[in-house]
């Protein structure tokens, strides 16, 4: 799948949302589900599988949202998986908040941390980020307990990675 | 020769044919005792048998004659054969037998002149014998030492070559030996550091307590806001 394809599921998704004016919600909701799908590896060859019904996959999605997420969110992820791009979902929905983000001049920064990180960690740390890359950043938390302890920020292709888990490889590469 | 031969042969037919002509029996040259006894009686028959002198004739009869003398006519017949015999074999005989034996000598000689020149051409072809035999005995010490020389620069290089590899197979078995040890240095410091980074990974996330994790994450933004 090129760039353009992503880019262009990405703008669609953008539309939608914005026009039925749940842009953050389907942002965020999207977020979630495609970390998700990220960690379930059966989930996604599932939902990749082309030997199951189209029907079959996409009552599976809404099983997995269920009523945790939007109709619209529903409908999305519906739609990317009826059209047999489940394995992109990930890419698309990056380029989706990216796209979103821009719409509101900012930039995302994936942020992972072994533990949830309340608001006035969250603010400080949108500041920091905004202070060192000059940019307005919006923070997207993902829950990973291989971080151990610490934070790990992705902001397009740097990464910032304060982490338990950098220094007791660091400490590992030392004992070779 | 084959004439000489033929001569000798009819010298010898020659006298014995004239020893059987001449010759007379003994008895034909004197008288036998009854011839002399009728001779006696012949002459003197008419007289007195009992005379004294026809007894002594008759007696004289039975008298035997002399066994070495031999009669007169038994002489002069043997001399006379003897001469002729003597006449002939001095002329054809002794001539003969000497032609004979000169041919006999000659051949001898020739013969032992051949046997001499055999002789000669034996010893010389034995002095060949002997030289080449020595040329070869020399020729077969010549190539024994080469050989032994050769097969001496064999097992020299053999040995070289034996001695070169055991070396090279020593250095590769201490190279191997020390990576060996290496390795397992390594595998060891690796199998030493995943169980103590696996025991002080289980220690430290006991020990992040939920002030802990807002300790680092405040941490980090520090360190990211002073970046």
């Amino acid at each position: 799948m090129s760039d353009n394809a992503i880019a262009g599921y990405a703008d669609a998704l953008f539309a939608v949302a914005a026009a039925n004016d749940v842009l953050p919600t389907v942002e965020d909701e999207l977020f979630r589900f495609s970390q998700a799908l990220n960690s379930d590896e059966n989930l996604q060859a599932t939902l990749d599988d082309s030997s199951l019904p189209v029907d079959r996959r996409q009552q599976i999605v809404e099983d997995l949202l269920g009523g945790s997420a939007c109709s619209t969110t529903k409908a999305l992820v519906s739609m990317i998986v009826a059209s047999g791009r489940s394995a992109r979902l990930s890419s698309i929905v990056d380029a989706f908040i990216e796209r979103s983000a821009a719409s509101r001049n900012k930039t995302v920064a994936t942020v992972r941390s072994a533990v949830e990180l309340d608001d006035s960690q969250k603010d400080k740390l949108v500041t920091a980020l905004s202070g060192a890359t000059n940019k307005d950043v919006e923070v997207k938390v993902v829950i990973d307990p291989s971080v151990i302890g610490g934070l790990v920020t992705e902001i397009g292709d740097d990464i910032i990675d304060g982490s338990v888990r950098r220094r007791l490889n660091q400490l590992r590469e030392n004992f070779r | 020769m084959r004439q000489r031969g033929i001569r000798l042969g009819l010298s010898l037919l020659l006298a014995t044919l004239g020893l059987f002509a001449f010759a007379v029996p003994a008895s034909a040259s004197g008288e036998t005792v009854g011839s002399c006894m009728a001779e006696v009686l012949e002459h003197d028959g008419h007289a007195d048998l009992h005379s004294e002198e026809v007894h002594d004739k008759l007696e004289g009869c039975f008298e035997a004659p002399s066994p070495i003398i031999p009669e007169l006519n038994e002489i002069i017949w043997g001399g006379g054969a003897f001469l002729i015999l003597f006449v002939v074999m001095v002329k054809k005989g002794f001539p003969a037998v000497k032609a004979a034996m000169d041919a006999r000598a000659d051949k001898i000689r020739d013969d032992l002149d051949a046997a001499e020149k055999a002789k000669t051409d034996a010893q010389s072809v034995h002095a060949d014998y002997e030289s080449r035999l020595a040329d070869a005995k020399n020729e077969a010490s010549r190539l024994i030492d080469e050989a032994r020389g050769a097969a001496d620069q064999v097992r020299a290089d053999l040995v070289a070559k034996a001695e070169a590899d055991i070396s090279e197979m020593k250095s590769r078995a201490t190279t191997e030996i020390e990576a060996s040890r290496q390795q397992a240095i390594a595998d060891l410091r690796a199998e030493v550091a995943g169980i103590a980074l696996g025991a002080a990974e289980k220690v430290v996330q006991s020990s992040l307590d939920d002030d802990a994790q807002r300790r680092l994450v405040d941490q980090y933004i520090d360190e990211v806001t002073g970046s």
